[in-house]
């Protein structure tokens, strides 16, 4: 004998919903949620909701420590079907040792030529000696529109949005947001990603940026410079938030269509965020390690190279230069503007 | 007699909102295909609006894509809207529709999950997030709905067949009392 005197479905009981259909609670939501989606938006992350969703990521850290805790023997797990022709740990060792070797290569031949080139200006060890903060990634993204990863320190250890982050093997990203025990890095592959660098041994400046395929391509390279297959991309430390000088991928590929202006790099980068634990965020960057006039100079040399190529063999592509090219001293990477 | 377990179903409820809130934090992000990741808020609001439909759902699916937007980097409050009208569609119906009904309910769970999908990735898109709509569509809501209804088939198969049976399942308790709802 049904309880309820409201029929509704097969099987009306005493719990049910007394009749409402929901529509108040519908508009009341929608509204609230449009609100919300309007101060978010104007806001950002300084604003009130900014401050919640701190708090929030603070009270859910433990449970993302659960997450990777759960998931890293099942990551293990997919290197040993990436890789079963190799002994596990020969493998694991041979990577971590190529990791290092090809960190060490790249630092020592950018101090190389940095000494070179600027006749004893740098110092090697300023030049490498970053002031920096330990910290353990905890945890991926959450939603399918960003590429970040969640580091286990945040505002109470030092950190603050803006600073790079890197791992052994080279750059990944760069703090966007900041709770008090934990912080968001927007990584390198991100589509909203965009930092200055430049081709180690050519000096050619561009900006390297994301896209949501996940490929990274150096881009605002002039095809007048030299760029081979296997060229390191260091820093350039333009813009002051990332050293000078860190290793942060090799390029794959590079195609120089007839008329284009820019080349098309592509980069693989160095360091892989899931496959690493432990990242430096760099607090503070000494005076050595920002970019110098010079190095200012230089691309402002390679600037106005481009334009005047670009009115002297492409009529057609001004348009495109004036919406593209940029003032060297006015690419900054992100959070610096 | 039937006679329904008011605190059962509260009860289920928030083990199943708990479950939820777990799987996205420490699940999601460490399952991906492509750029999509499931939404596990998504999930909890269809469970809600399939087997209770009213207010309860509209508001559960609101609080959930709160939640959802909490834990992201996107602007606050929109997973919430697509969630609370989501919730409200899915809800129109008649109550327990998860019910011996795995077919139905998974059918129509997909349609949400693509559509909510697509309107939270189109307005990213209009917010400046993206700059082509190939990618949105290809490397955003495809892999994102497809991972969600995949998350979501052992629920609907929980509340389709096992529940309904006297499963203890997320209640704790045998379900003898109310064999049916939430």
């Amino acid at each position: 004998m049904p309880l309820s005197t409201r029929r509704r479905g097969a099987a009306p009981t005493i719990g049910s919903n007394k009749g409402s259909s929901g529509v108040r609670a519908l508009v009341v939501c929608a509204v609230l949620s449009v609100a919300l989606f309007t101060l978010s938006c104007q806001t950002g992350e300084t604003g009130p909701l900014g401050a919640v969703r701190g708090a929030f990521q603070t009270v859910t850290t433990p449970v993302r420590y659960l997450g990777a805790t759960i998931t890293a023997p099942l990551q293990g797990l997919g290197n040993v079907f990436a890789n079963l022709t190799a002994d596990q740990e020969t493998l694991s060792e041979l990577r971590d040792e190529n990791e290092r070797l090809r960190t060490e290569n790249a630092q020592l031949t950018e101090s190389a030529q940095s000494a070179t080139r600027l006749q004893e200006l740098l110092d090697l060890q300023d030049t490498y000696s970053l002031q920096s903060s330990a910290a353990r990634i905890i945890s991926g993204s959450t939603d399918s529109w960003s590429s970040t990863v969640t580091l286990d320190k945040g505002t109470s250890s030092g950190l603050t949005a803006g600073m790079p982050v890197m791992s052994a093997a080279g750059v990944i990203g760069q703090i966007v947001s900041c709770g008090p025990t934990s912080s968001t890095v927007r990584l390198l592959s991100d589509e909203s990603s965009s930092i200055s660098c430049m081709v180690q041994s050519s000096r050619a400046q561009g900006m390297l940026t994301g896209s949501a395929s996940g490929e990274v391509r150096l881009t605002l390279v002039s095809s007048s410079q030299e760029v081979a297959v296997g060229d390191v991309v260091v820093t350039s430390g333009l813009g002051g938030v990332f050293p000078k000088g860190l290793p942060v991928g090799e390029v794959t590929s590079v195609e120089s269509n007839p008329g284009d202006v820019y080349l098309d790099i592509v980069v693989e980068l160095y360091a892989h965020p899931e496959t690493s634990e432990e990242v430096l965020v760099i607090t503070s960057l000494t005076e050595g390690q920002q970019a110098t006039a010079e190095d200012i100079a230089e691309a402002d040399a390679q600037e106005r190279s481009e334009s005047q190529s670009g009115a002297d063999g492409t009529e057609g592509t001004d348009g495109e230069q004036d919406g593209e090219g940029t003032d060297a001293s006015q690419t900054t990477d992100e959070g610096q503007e | 007699m039937q006679v329904a377990d008011r605190n059962r179903e509260a009860r289920t409820t928030v083990v199943l909102a708990v479950a939820c809130l777990v799987l996205q934090l420490a699940l999601a992000p460490n399952l991906a295909l492509g750029n999509g990741r499931a939404n596990f808020a998504l999930v909890f609001a269809a469970c809600v609006a399939l087997t209770k439909g009213g207010q309860r759902a509209v508001i559960s699916g609101f609080v959930a894509g709160l939640v959802f937007d909490l834990s992201t980097t996107g602007p606050v409050g929109l997973m919430a809207f697509c969630l609370t009208v989501a919730s409200y569609l899915m809800g129109l119906g008649a109550r327990d529709r998860m019910t011996g009904d795995l077919a139905s309910s998974a059918t129509t769970f997909a349609v949400a999950a693509l559509g909510v999908s697509l309107v939270y990735h189109l307005a990213m898109l209009l917010v400046g997030q993206a700059d082509s709509l190939i990618d949105v569509i290809v490397f955003r809501t495809a892999p994102t709905a497809l991972l969600t209804f995949v998350a979501f088939l052992p629920f609907a198969y929980y509340f389709s067949r096992v529940r309904p049976s006297g499963g203890s399942g997320l209640g704790g308790r045998s379900g003898r009392l109310s064999g049916k709802g939430l």
